[in-house]
């Protein structure tokens, strides 16, 4: 899924500190799923607003709406109704949402109120890390089922560098070497020989290197 | 009321209608076995109906029981008969003949509404309990009285016709006859109580011809809200609230002069305490309170908190003496006592405006005369007579008894032979397969108000002076008239009084309110009641919201009227606007297993099991040692004398025979999972300590204490030294040294009433004296002393103090902080002390010192299970009871019960009470074939479930999945209610019934949002 | 100016401090009118949002009262009932409102007495906080519209 964070209360409150309505939208997919915005995020940061300006003696209106899916148009379209009402809108989903909001509604101002974050899976309860950069050509069969792109804090195709100790990266204690976590697989599924494969410099221009990206299916596309 | 009871059934018979008489008819109706309550007064209730508050708690718990029995299924069960007596009786057990005879109450039950027109216009001849005051006659008794109706005296009457036309229901009967009846019953529990001891025979008090000399009971009358002065303190010769009230203990009771009885009531300590309590709540330092006592007398479980909070948080004043009289002073009605203390040598005077004598029991003529109609031996208290083993059994197979009538006693033991009478009269039932039909069908059906806009009756409970004195409840109800939706608000008087239900039914009914407020007490106790009473009058239960004006109000702001009057309005705002947001909910329901399982193998557990395994329960009881026996293991001779190991041995042996018990020894609890009715229950059993889990549908709590053993006096560093618990075997195994001995000092208290464990054990004095009465069998010319702070030989082991002192024994009171000295001399121990009466230190070198260590909770034990159960401990390690007086033996979480020391300390005779009463209760709860599991459940929103997994990986039980359709699933069956994954839903797709959002929103908004 | 009553709202769990705080009543313990109760089956089924929504309706203070530490009658709530706290006052302090206005309590179900003790103190300490200022702002503007 894709992970995001709430922005600090500073910044959420600066870029929208001139309005008096607005309307805060979440989003029931990804950051749902990791507590950033979805309609309890939402009513938490509506309430943390509305304090903040009544504190300092203004006022403002929210009005708190979670769409089922922000990036997709026709879940966006069920904004149209109250954006005539509110100043701005405040989305709460990651950036694709935020974009089809700015993209439908193109005399609104549209603020994003999470920081999105990564592609990642949940390791429990409150906690989630990175596992996929999309480069748009995987490894992970050469790899174990382990991407050293998206963990790797290098990207380094073949083996650790000389940062890696006791299973750690140099970058912090806390990040796992990935290329250790590789290696162990490896050894636990027999197959220690894969990793004296050379993997080839990759061709980057399926990342971002090729400008953005867009898939097209053609028998589904109208 | 009628007798519903069907005439093929042979009912139990319950005699008398107090609270003892009426716990017993509430908990065999409850396990549906069909019950024939009689009481000779037009109304049940018993003396506990003329308390104003009762101790500990302080406050009138009668509003819990009485309501009841004439609700739901109870009535099914129970026949009421008041003004009925039983004049004969035939055959035996689970046959018995009875003839009743039942006097005219000149009143037709089924038409009286209890308008008081009668009583208006002819006081003289409607029938009233006297009270303090003549002029107040209360022929009602109480306002909750039940059978809800008045009663005439036909004889006083002078003018019958124009008493007939009052009445507007025509309910007068001018030529009702006596009636008699026989009936056919199975067992008889005699629960009749006894009289309180009449004064006016002593001349030296002058009760009766002082006007201002009163007895504990008219005291509390005078002090009751519904009493003569109206609550109003203030003393019977001028009418002025008095400065300086004394209460002289023991009066009439303890002592060897005329008129005198030699035993201890149990309860005078405790009620004077009270009274002196409630005086100084009310009053503060206006009015001086001194209680003239000999040994104050608080061996019940947490009494101890309750002296000393009498004496440091109200400044109560005790002064240890017995006064000789009370002269009146000339030419006031002020009173004069003489007193002697230890630290003057003269006599002291003192004036008070008000004596109030601590009289107590006294078994009554009636029930003398009842004893012998039903054949049954009396002690030579003539109190019902009863065994050491068998504490509720009289000599007559199938007749019980319980309460004051077998000894006298405080309300919560009353309560607790109570129940042991129920679970031993059952047995004389055939074990019942046809049950009874849904209960459903006592309820109209449900009206449903979906689509409804609110409208909200509000109901403010005054409850005598408990939420009436602290707060302005007319304001109260007015301001609640003005909230959203609420279109009618109400005074309900004593909201849970039968009166006051059936009123609140006719008001829905009548206003067609959909939702009800209720300004009362706790939710806790109360909310199943009157969620009931709406049920009855056609609403779905949940449309009730109960705003807790009394426990958390009334009765911490009682120094802050307006405050707190503010507060009551705000809570019942809150109430208000949340109940508006409230909507109809189902109960869900599950089979009940009906296995229970024992945890503990003592005298407590063993008889629990037995009595449960006889009535054909299965029961696995699960001792932690190797065997069964626990701390009786250890006793060998009870006070009476009998032997404890004989006894002790039969019961093991019966319990490993019954086939309904299983006993598993060396059993550890390790986990607990369930609910009431479906609980699962996994131990580690030793040797091999391999696992196994018990499913049951209750569980009694029955692990015991510990033998204390304090490091104090040279106990375990001098042979000389030793326990009482050693005294007594050393009695029965190696009497011979003892013949030899000089001396023998025992010390009480050791270990007990000290801030590390400030209960009493209420077990040592009797010990002590049990103790030194074979010392002195064995050698006669021994000298004993027993160092003691109170004695404390309450109800009949008085009578053991009483031979002791007359056999040599000397009693020498020391002060908690000038505790005997010990000292090694030799092979003996020399002990100082210093004797309060020469007022001069005293060495003794005795052969033997004895210390009297009580009994201390097993702290680790509870401390384990309570953890893995979820039970509530008090602060020093027992187990807490539901209810200190209303359900002594019931535990605050549902399906759990306690029995014996793991209670508080007790005797084995106790213990088996409380097995018993345990018996009842869990047959009670079992005796539904359904477990009805509420409707707080969490329910899910398809529609917002993002499929997050945060429900499944929160809840505490591993309840919520994600199911084929794709969202999360919650098992009603499964839910326990906790509400943790409706709040961590980051979707808030989930809700937890009774508790959602908006209500709780709504509340806050009733608390918070400025009225314009 | 008069002297400040805040209002204080508690969320009780009914197994512990709900209990306690009945228990303080039987045994006529005093504490401020100014903490009102608010019940709910355990301080687990409090949402940070009624935390927050507690605060901007008004309430100076809000004390989350559950069981003792590994005490809590369904197993954790009252764990997670002190850490959504601590996440709350996090965010109270990112909008400038003291985080003590905010507080995890526990107790047992016997406490009475530490019911009423942590309702005057708690009651003290937000009565020195003075108003919370949502509430004070909010009382103005509503003085103002009125004038208006």
């Amino acid at each position: 899924m894709i992970t995001a964070e709430r922005k600090p209360l500073a910044e959420i409150i600066d870029s929208i500190d001139d309005c008096r309505r607005i309307l805060l939208v979440g989003c029931n997919e990804c950051v749902t799923v990791c507590s950033a915005g979805g309609r309890k995020e939402v009513a938490m940061l509506a309430s943390a607003l509305q304090m903040d300006f009544m504190k300092r003696g203004k006022t403002l209106d929210v009005r708190e709406m979670t769409l089922e899916r922000q990036c997709d148009p026709e879940y966006v379209e069920q904004l149209a109704p109250y954006i005539g009402q509110v100043d701005a809108v405040v989305s709460m989903a990651c950036g694709c949402g935020v974009q089809e909001v700015a993209k439908r509604f193109r005399d609104k101002r549209v603020f994003p109120a999470v920081n999105t974050k990564f592609m990642g899976a949940s390791e429990g309860p409150g906690i989630w890390a990175e596992r996929c950069h999309g480069c748009g050509n995987c490894l992970l069969g050469l790899t174990g089922g382990i991407c050293p792109i998206a963990r790797c804090s290098k990207r380094l195709l073949n083996g650790p560098c000389g940062g890696s100790s006791h299973g750690k990266c140099e970058v912090s204690d806390e990040i796992d070497c990935v290329w250790q976590l590789i290696w162990d697989r490896l050894k636990e599924l027999g197959q220690e020989d894969r990793y004296e494969e050379i993997i080839e410099a990759k061709d980057w221009s399926t990342e971002r290197a090729g400008g953005p990206r867009k898939i097209v299916r053609e028998d589904l596309a109208q | 009321m009628t007798d519903h009871t069907a005439e093929h059934n042979k009912p139990i018979l319950v005699i008398g209608g107090g609270v003892g008489g009426i716990k017993v008819a509430m908990d065999l109706s409850e396990a549906q076995k069909d019950v024939l309550l009689i009481d000779k007064a037009p109304a049940i209730g018993g003396l506990m109906t003329q308390l104003d508050r009762t101790f500990p708690t302080n406050n009138c718990d009668l509003c819990t029981i009485s309501p009841r029995l004439s609700s739901g299924a109870r009535e099914k069960h129970i026949g009421l008969m008041p003004l009925t007596q039983v004049t004969s009786l035939e055959g035996e057990a689970g046959d018995f003949t009875v003839k009743l005879v039942s006097a005219p109450r000149y009143i037709d039950l089924e038409k009286c509404t209890a308008c008081g027109e009668c009583h208006k216009k002819y006081p003289e001849c409607v029938r009233f309990v006297p009270g303090l005051d003549h002029r107040a006659p209360t022929c009602m008794r109480y306002p909750q009285a039940t059978p809800q109706a008045f009663s005439i005296d036909m004889a006083a009457c002078l003018d019958v016709d124009g008493l007939i036309k009052c009445c507007p229901a025509n309910a007068i009967i001018p030529d009702d006859k006596e009636k008699t009846e026989t009936r056919k019953v199975s067992a008889i529990v005699l629960a009749t109580g006894a009289d309180l001891f009449d004064p006016g025979k002593l001349d030296h008090f002058g009760h009766g011809r002082y006007p201002n000399v009163v007895t504990g009971l008219e005291y509390e009358r005078i002090m009751s809200a519904s009493g003569p002065t109206l609550g109003e303190l203030v003393r019977p010769s001028d009418r002025q609230q008095p400065k300086r009230v004394a209460w002289i203990q023991c009066a009439g009771s303890r002592g060897i002069n005329r008129e005198d009885v030699s035993y201890c009531s149990s309860v005078c300590c405790m009620y004077a305490l009270k009274e002196a309590i409630v005086t100084k709540e009310r009053f503060q330092n206006d009015i001086e309170t001194t209680i003239f006592y000999m040994d104050m007398r608080t061996f019940g479980k947490d009494y101890e908190g309750y002296y000393e909070r009498a004496k440091d948080q109200y400044g109560i004043r005790l002064v240890r003496c017995r006064p000789h009289s009370i002269i009146p002073e000339k030419d006031s009605d002020d009173l004069r006592i003489s007193y002697a203390t230890d630290h003057e040598s003269g006599m002291i005077t003192e004036n008070f405006d008000m004596v109030v004598l601590s009289t107590g029991f006294r078994p009554s003529a009636q029930t003398t005369q009842l004893a012998e109609t039903l054949g049954i031996e009396l002690n030579p208290h003539r109190f019902a007579k009863t065994g050491s083993f068998q504490p509720v059994s009289t000599n007559r197979p199938g007749v019980y008894v319980c309460g004051v009538f077998e000894s006298p006693k405080d309300i919560p033991e009353t309560m607790v032979q109570a129940s042991a009478a129920a679970c031993m009269a059952a047995k004389h039932l055939p074990i019942k397969t046809n049950e009874m039909p849904a209960a459903e069908d006592i309820y109209p059906p449900e009206r449903d108000v979906t689509g409804e806009a609110p409208r909200i009756g509000v109901f403010v409970c005054d409850c005598g002076e408990n939420i009436g004195g602290a707060i302005d409840v007319a304001s109260v109800v007015e301001e609640a008239g003005k909230y959203p939706h609420v279109v009618y608000a109400e005074m309900a008087g004593h909201g849970c009084g039968s009166e006051a239900l059936a009123r609140m039914q006719s008001v829905i009914k009548e206003k067609g309110l959909n939702r009800v407020v209720v300004g009362a007490c706790s939710p806790r106790t109360h909310e199943a009641l009157f969620q009931e009473t709406i049920r009855k009058a056609g609403l779905n239960r949940y449309l009730v919201e109960i705003a807790n004006i009394r426990d958390q109000n009334a009765w911490v702001h009682s120094n802050a009227r307006e405050l707190a009057t503010a507060k009551a309005k705000q809570l019942i705002r809150m109430a208000a606007f949340s109940v508006a947001k409230s909507g109809p909910l189902r109960d869900h329901q599950l089979p009940m297993n009906k296995n229970v399982l024992v945890v503990g193998g003592g005298v407590a557990g063993m008889n629990a099991a037995l009595e449960l395994a006889n009535q054909g329960f299965k029961v696995v009881l699960a001792e932690r040692n190797g065997r069964l026996g626990g701390l009786a293991s250890v006793v060998r001779r009870t006070l009476e004398g009998d032997d404890v190991r004989a006894y002790l041995n039969q019961l093991v042996d019966q319990v490993n025979h019954h086939e309904g018990i299983e006993v598993i020894t060396n059993a550890i609890v390790v986990d607990h999972a369930g609910m009431p009715g479906k609980f699962t229950t996994g131990f580690q059993i030793g040797p091999r300590m391999y696992y196994r889990q018990i499913e049951h549908g209750a569980t009694i709590m029955a692990t015991g204490a510990m033998a204390n053993r304090p490091g104090q006096y040279l106990l375990d560093q001098h042979k000389a030294v030793m326990t009482q618990l050693d005294l007594d075997d050393f009695i029965e195994e190696t009497p011979a040294p003892i013949a030899d001995w000089e001396s023998v000092v025992m010390i009480q208290c050791v270990g007990s009433r000290t801030p590390e464990n400030p209960n009493c054990s209420r077990i040592c004095c009797q010990t002590a004296i049990k103790n030194a009465l074979r010392l002195l069998d064995l050698n006669p010319q021994l000298q004993i002393f027993v160092l003691y702070r109170d004695m404390r030989t309450y109800g009949f082991s008085e009578d053991a103090y009483i031979e002791a002192r007359r056999r040599g024994v000397i009693f020498v009171r020391y002060q908690h902080d000038a505790p005997p000295e010990v000292e090694a001399a030799g092979d003996k121990v020399a002990v100082r002390f210093i004797d309060s009466v020469l007022q001069r230190p005293v060495e003794v070198t005795c052969n033997r010192l004895v210390l009297s260590t009580g009994l201390v909770a097993d702290e680790e034990s509870t401390e384990d299970l309570a953890a893995i159960f979820h039970l509530n401990r008090t602060e020093d390690g027992y187990f807490l009871e539901d209810h200190v007086k209303l359900k002594p033996v019931d535990m605050s979480v549902p399906g759990f019960f306690v029995a014996g020391c793991a209670h508080s300390p007790r005797s084995i005779r106790e213990s088996i009470a409380q097995a018993q009463a345990t018996a009842a209760r869990v047959q009670a709860m079992l005796a539904q074939d359904t477990i009805n599991l509420g409707a707080v459940v969490a329910r899910v929103d398809p529609e917002k479930c993002a499929t997050c997994l945060a429900c499944v990986r929160a809840c505490p039980y591993h309840v919520p999945f994600i199911n084929e359709d794709r969202y999360s699933e919650i098992d009603p069956a499964k839910c326990h209610g906790c509400g943790i994954c409706a709040a961590e839903c980051p979707a808030k797709a989930i809700q937890l019934a009774c508790f959602e959002d908006e209500p709780i929103m709504a509340k806050l908004e009733g608390l918070l949002e400025r009225i314009a | 100016m008069e002297t400040f009553e805040p209002v204080i709202v508690a969320f009780c769990c009914h197994y512990c401090a709900y209990t306690a705080a009945d228990m303080a009543g039987t045994m006529r313990l005093n504490y401020p009118t100014n903490v009102k109760i608010v019940r709910v089956p355990c301080s687990g089924k409090v949402d940070t949002i009624h935390m927050m929504k507690a605060l901007e309706k008004g309430a100076d203070g809000v004390l989350v009262a559950g069981c003792l530490d590994g005490d809590c009658h369904f197993k954790n709530g009252n764990t997670k009932a002190t850490k959504r706290v601590a996440f709350v006052q996090k965010l109270l302090e990112e909008i400038g409102i003291e985080p003590q206005r905010l507080a995890m309590v526990t107790m047992s179900a016997g406490m009475g007495p530490r019911f009423a003790k942590i309702a005057t103190e708690f009651t003290e300490e937000i009565r020195k906080l003075g108003p919370n200022p949502v509430g004070a702002a909010k009382q103005a503007q509503a003085a103002a519209d009125k004038v208006a």
